[in-house]
C-alpha cells in the first residue's frame, strides 16, 4: 500500500473533463486505486476508476485528498496521479 | 380538440417560426423503462450476466457511433455522448449487476434499474448542483441499456423515412442536434414558448413550428395526415379534400410570397424615401453562415457555445482561435462580441452556480463575471488578441447601474495594460458597449452613452424585466408583451439619447427581427437592427414600402395606444394597407 496526500489547484476540481482524465489514467493501473477526501471526516475511500463514484464525492477546487493504490505498480499509480493533479489538469 | 364536421379535428398552439405544412405525423418518445422487480431461477446466472454484457457491447457501439457521427459537425455536442461511454463502461456499475445477478437472481434488466439508480441517486446527494445533474446522464444510460435488453432500436429523428411533421412532449439540444432537418416539415410540441430552444431553431432552419399544444402527444397519432398551419397557430387533423386542396393553394401563395420577399435578401436597405438603414446578423458560433452576405454588421456574437459546449472551462487559446474565425466569416464588418451571458436559463457543467430562486433576477452574466475575474479576464484576453485581426467590439450583458459599467471598463483597462506589458498586439481603438436589457439603464441612457462607445438593447430580456414576465414560464407567455406601448416608449427615450450623444445604438433583440417592431422602431430612431439571417429579407421588405415619416407617425401612434393588441393591429393594418 502506497499512499499521498495532495490538494486540488484547478478551478472546476475533479468534476467533468478533469475527472475523466483522473480516472482514465487510474484505469492504466493494475493496483488498486482509491482516493479520500481529507476535510469530511465521514467520507470513504472511492474506487479511482469509476467516474461515477469519483463524481459523487464532489472533490472541488481547495479539497485536500489522499490518493492510494494497492497492488504490482501501487508507486507509480499514486506518483502519476498526483502529478496529474498537480498540473491543474492544463487549466490556465 | 373538439369534433369538427364528421372527422377533422383542430389542435391549437403558439406558432413561433411561421410556415405551412402537409405531412404525415411522426411521434417521438423517448424510450420508457417499465421494469418490475423480477428473479430468475438459480442456474441461469451466467446467461443472464451475459446478456447484460452484450447490451453493454450494443450500447458502447450505439455511443461510438454517435460520436462519429457528430464529432465533425459538432464537436460539442459529440462531448455528451462520450461521457455517456465513460459512464456505460464504469466498473462499479459492472461490478453491481454482477452481484445482483449472481447473488440475488435478478433478471437483468430489474439489477440494471436498480444499479443505476442508487448510483443515480448518489449523484443526486452531492452538493455540486452540476455534479447533482450529471444523474440525468446516467439516467439517459440506464435508458438505453434497458431499451437493448428489451430489443427495441434506436428512437431519434436521425434517420426518417418519410416527410414528417415531428410531434413531441418537447425536443432537448441532443434531439435537434441528430434531427434529419430536410425531411421534418413540421414541428408541435406541447411545451415552450418564443424563445425557447425549439422555437428558435425552428426559426433559424425555417421549419414551422407550432409549440405549447397540449397533449398532442396523446391526441395526434402516427401517420396521421395533418396540416400544420403555424400562420394561425393550428393543426387540422386528417382534414378532407376540399380543405387539403385550399391549403395546397395556401402553401403555394405562401411559398410565392416567401420568395418574393427572399428577393429583398441582397437588397441595399433602404426605406421608401430614401433613407439608409443598416441591418446585422445574430450569431452563436463559429459556422460560415449564409447570411454574411447580406448584412453590414454582426449585432450579436454569443459566445456561450464555448462555454457550454464544453467540458471544461475554455482556454483562451480555443477563444482566441474561434473569435479569429468569427472575424473572418464577417469579412471586416464590425463583429460585436457579448461577454459571457450564464446564469438564469444557462448553466455551465463545470462550475459550481447554487441554485437560486429567481436566477433570472440573480448572480448572471456580467454580475458573475465581476465575481470570477480570471474566467472573465480570459475572455477579454481572448477578445482583444482578437480585435487585431479584424473589426472587433465588446459588449457587456446585464448592466444595470453605473456602477456596472464602471467596474467593467476597469477590468478592460487591467487587461489593456497587461497586454501592452506583455506587447502583445490588439485595437487600441476597440469600442466597448453595453446590452441595455435592464430598465433601469434604459431610464439613464442619458448617463450611460457618456460613459461607453455604444448601446445594442436586448428586447427579450429588456421585456421581460420591464413586464416582470419570466420567458421561461410557459403559464404566463401571454404576459410577454414585446409590443407593448411602455416598450416603445422606453426604446424611444433609449435611441434619442443615444443619436442625440452621437453614438452607435443597435437592437440585437427578436423585436429588430420582426418586420412589425422594426418598422416601429425606424419611427423611433433606429437605424440598426440585428437579427437571424431567416428575418433579414422580411424586415428589409417591410421597411422599403414606408417613408420616413410615414414610420415617425406610426411610432407617435403607438406610443398613444394603451395595449400591446392595439399596437400589433394598428401596424399590420399599416402594412396590409401597402401590400
Amino acid at each position: 500500500m502506497y499512499t499521498k496526500q495532495t490538494e486540488l489547484k484547478n478551478v472546476s476540481g475533479l468534476h467533468a473533463r478533469p475527472a475523466s482524465e483522473f480516472v482514465a489514467l487510474a484505469k492504466t493501473f493494475e493496483s488498486a486505486v482509491t482516493v479520500l477526501r481529507l476535510d469530511d471526516p465521514e467520507a470513504k475511500p472511492a474506487n479511482a476508476k469509476s467516474i461515477i463514484k469519483i463524481l459523487a464525492q464532489g472533490i472541488g477546487v481547495g479539497t485536500p485528498i489522499e490518493i492510494s493504490a494497492d497492488g504490482p505498480d501501487e508507486e507509480t499509480a499514486v506518483e502519476k496521479l498526483i502529478e496529474l493533479v498537480d498540473s491543474k489538469f492544463g487549466e490556465d | 380538440m373538439q369534433k369538427k364536421g364528421e372527422q377533422m379535428r383542430i389542435l391549437k398552439g403558439n406558432p413561433v417560426s411561421p410556415g405551412l405544412a402537409l405531412a404525415k405525423i411522426y411521434i417521438y418518445k423517448a424510450f420508457k423503462a417499465d421494469v418490475h422487480e423480477s428473479y430468475f431461477p438459480a442456474g441461469q446466472e451466467e446467461e443472464h450476466f451475459l446478456k447484460f454484457k452484450d447490451a453493454l457491447v450494443v450500447a458502447e457501439k450505439e455511443l461510438d457511433e454517435i460520436v462519429a457521427s457528430m464529432s465533425v459537425e459538432s464537436p460539442d455536442k459529440a462531448k455528451i455522448f462520450i461521457a455517456h461511454t465513460e459512464i456505460l463502461l464504469d466498473e462499479e456499475i459492472e461490478d453491481g449487476v454482477r452481484e445482483m445477478i449472481y447473488e440475488n437472481h435478478a433478471m437483468p434488466d430489474y439489477a440494471v434499474d436498480e444499479v443505476f439508480s442508487e448510483f443515480a441517486k448518489l449523484l443526486e446527494q452531492a452538493k455540486d448542483p452540476l455534479i447533482a445533474a450529471r444523474a440525468a446522464d446516467l439516467r439517459d444510460v440506464r435508458n438505453r441499456v434497458l431499451r437493448i435488453l428489451k430489443g427495441e432500436k434506436e428512437n431519434n429523428l436521425a434517420n426518417l423515412r418519410e416527410n414528417c411533421v415531428v410531434v413531441a412532449h418537447d425536443l432537448l439540444p441532443s434531439d435537434t442536434a441528430t434531427m434529419d432537418r430536410q425531411r421534418v416539415m413540421g414541428i408541435i410540441t406541447e411545451v415552450g414558448g418564443a424563445t425557447s430552444h425549439t422555437a428558435i431553431l425552428a426559426r433559424g432552419y425555417k421549419i414551422p413550428a407550432l409549440l405549447g399544444v397540449s397533449d398532442a402527444t396523446e391526441i395526434l397519432k402516427n401517420g396521421d395526415n395533418v396540416i400544420l398551419d403555424a400562420l394561425k397557430g393550428t393543426v387540422l387533423i386528417e382534414p378532407d379534400k376540399n380543405t387539403i386542396e385550399v391549403y395546397r393553394q395556401k402553401l403555394v401563395e405562401y411559398i410565392k410570397e416567401e420568395r418574393e420577399t427572399s428577393e429583398y435578401l441582397d437588397k441595399i436597405p433602404l426605406v421608401a424615401s430614401g433613407e439608409r438603414f443598416s441591418v446585422g446578423l445574430n450569431i452563436g458560433g463559429t459556422e460560415p453562415e449564409e447570411g454574411f452576405k447580406y448584412v453590414d454588421f454582426v449585432g450579436l456574437f454569443r459566445t456561450e457555445f464555448l462555454y457550454m459546449g464544453s467540458e471544461y472551462m475554455p482556454t483562451e487559446e480555443e477563444q482566441f482561435e474561434a473569435y479569429k474565425k468569427v472575424l473572418a466569416n464577417a469579412m471586416g464588418n464590425p463583429v460585436t462580441l457579448r461577454t459571457l451571458d450564464i446564469g438564469g436559463d444557462k448553466t455551465l457543467r463545470y462550475m459550481a452556480l447554487p441554485k437560486e430562486d429567481n436566477p433570472f433576477l440573480g448572480n448572471r452574466a456580467l454580475r458573475l463575471c465581476l465575481q470570477h475575474l480570471d474566467m472573465f479576464k480570459t475572455q477579454l484576453r481572448a477578445a482583444l488578441r482578437a480585435s487585431a485581426f479584424g473589426n472587433l467590439q465588446i459588449m457587456f450583458p446585464m448592466v444595470g447601474t453605473m456602477d456596472d459599467i464602471r467596474a467593467a471598463n476597469k477590468i478592460v483597462a487591467e487587461v489593456k495594460s497587461e497586454l501592452h506589458a506583455e506587447g502583445i498586439a490588439f485595437d487600441e481603438r476597440i469600442k466597448i458597449g453595453i446590452m441595455i436589457e435592464i430598465p433601469s439603464i434604459a431610464m439613464i441612457a442619458d448617463q450611460a452613452v457618456k460613459e461607453v462607445d455604444f448601446g445594442s438593447v436586448g428586447t427579450n430580456d429588456l421585456t421581460q424585466y420591464l413586464h416582470a414576465v419570466d420567458r421561461m414560464n410557459p403559464a404566463i407567455t401571454n404576459y410577454y408583451h414585446s409590443m407593448s406601448p411602455a416598450m416603445f416608449r422606453v426604446l424611444g427615450k433609449v435611441f434619442k439619447e443615444f443619436n442625440k450623444a452621437g453614438k452607435e445604438i443597435s437592437v440585437c433583440g427578436e423585436l429588430a427581427g420582426d418586420h412589425l417592431g422594426a418598422l416601429v422602431m425606424f419611427g423611433l430612431g433606429l437605424r440598426k437592427f440585428s437579427m437571424n439571417s431567416s428575418n433579414i429579407a422580411r424586415v428589409k421588405r417591410t421597411l422599403s414600402l414606408f417613408t420616413l415619416e410615414e414610420t415617425e407617425n406610426i411610432a407617435k401612434k403607438v406610443q398613444e395606444l394603451s395595449t400591446q393588441a392595439e399596437v400589433i393591429e394598428f401596424v399590420k393594418g399599416e402594412v396590409e394597407k401597402k401590400n
